[in-house]
């Protein structure tokens, strides 16, 4: 049977996608073939079988609501999503670092014994070298 | 300003509402109050049931639309028109629904379509949208998601090539093999039901 060339060519001559001069041949050869009218009739009837499922098909009322809340546009007569959706990270990450800065701070000025005085700018050579060793460190010179 | 807001649903300004998609796309970008609003009441039916008939059940169906609609109105500001705004979330929902892992979920929800039909219809009365789900539930997802947007959103050939990044050529036979699939999953689930009552 010449069908199976036709019947491939229904869905496009359907849609109205097929060259003129095929789509021709194509509609002499369905008027001489009853399984071919049958198939391009019942290729035609999907689209409505699958319209009349989904006109059929609710949409949640909320559903605008939750996209708008999931972009972060919360407030919904304006724009507010795109500072919001990074702020809340920048926040969390703004405490984090002030909580660590906050730590270090606290290691480093905590009481040890007695208080540490500030260092002076260095002076240059005022201890000898002894045997290559590097001049003592500042504090030391002071406690002398 | 005609934009008027309640808080069960919300409404959008008269202008545009009438807008085109280009239009409106722009007006995002632009921050302009309501435009993300039109754009949703223009689309979140056709999206939600591209997803519902592509997986089976509206849960999943509204997740993937709502995560589809967050994407592009994210990438909004960098939408260059290169497609239609219509086209690019159809290619969004229909990628989500091709995903994986939602893939066999949705197998899942679509065959569970079919459960109640053969315990608890004595009387044999498969409605053609149960049939119809069923068949759609049989095909592959990459024939049921050419179908569904050929023969359900109604895209031309052209806007199915951009939307699945396909060539006009294969846009035109896997359309026709994904009709023929459905017709031929038809004849088969329908001869079944006959021959069980
Ligand atoms: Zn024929």
């Amino acid at each position: 049977m010449t069908c199976t060339l036709y019947e491939e060519q229904l869905s496009s001559y359907l849609d109205g996608e097929l060259p003129a001069r095929r789509a021709a041949r194509l509609e002499a050869h369905l008027k001489t073939c009853p399984h071919c009218q049958a198939e391009l009739t019942a290729l035609g009837g999907i689209a409505g079988r699958l319209r009349a499922v989904s006109s059929q098909i609710e949409v949640s009322h909320d559903f605008d609501r939750r996209v708008l809340r999931a972009f972060g546009y919360w407030h919904v007569t304006g724009w507010q999503k795109p500072v919001k959706s990074y702020l809340k990270p920048l926040v969390i990450l703004a405490l984090f670092l002030l909580a660590m800065m906050g730590a270090v701070w606290h290691f480093f000025t905590r009481p040890l014994g007695p208080p540490v005085p500030e260092p002076r700018p260095a002076v240059p050579a005022v201890a000898p070298a002894i045997s290559g060793m590097p001049a003592p460190p500042v504090q030391e010179r002071e406690e002398r | 300003m005609e934009e008027v807001v309640r808080p069960g649903g919300l409404s959008v300004d008269g202008r545009l509402a009438t807008a085109d998609d280009a239009t409106l796309v722009a007006a995002c970008a632009e921050r302009v109050p309501g435009a993300f609003q039109a754009l949703l009441s223009r689309y979140r039916r056709p999206a939600v049931t591209l997803a519902y008939q592509m997986l089976g059940n509206r849960e999943d169906a509204e997740d993937v639309a709502q995560e589809a609609f967050v994407r592009v109105f994210q990438a909004i500001p960098r939408f260059r028109g290169q497609a239609s705004f219509s086209t690019w979330l159809y290619r969004i929902v229909t990628n989500l629904c091709l995903g994986s892992r939602r893939r066999r979920r949705a197998t899942v929800g679509l065959d569970a379509v079919r459960e109640p039909r053969a315990s608890d219809s004595p009387s044999r009365q498969v409605t053609e949208a149960l049939l119809t789900r069923q068949v759609l539930a049989a095909m592959a997802p990459e024939l049921r998601a050419i179908l569904l947007l050929r023969d359900q959103e109604g895209l031309s050939y052209s806007e199915i090539a951009e939307a699945l990044r396909l060539p006009l050529g294969t846009v035109r036979s896997r359309l026709s093999k994904a009709r023929t699939a459905f017709r031929k999953i038809w004849s088969k689930l329908s001869e079944t039901g006959e021959e069980q009552s």
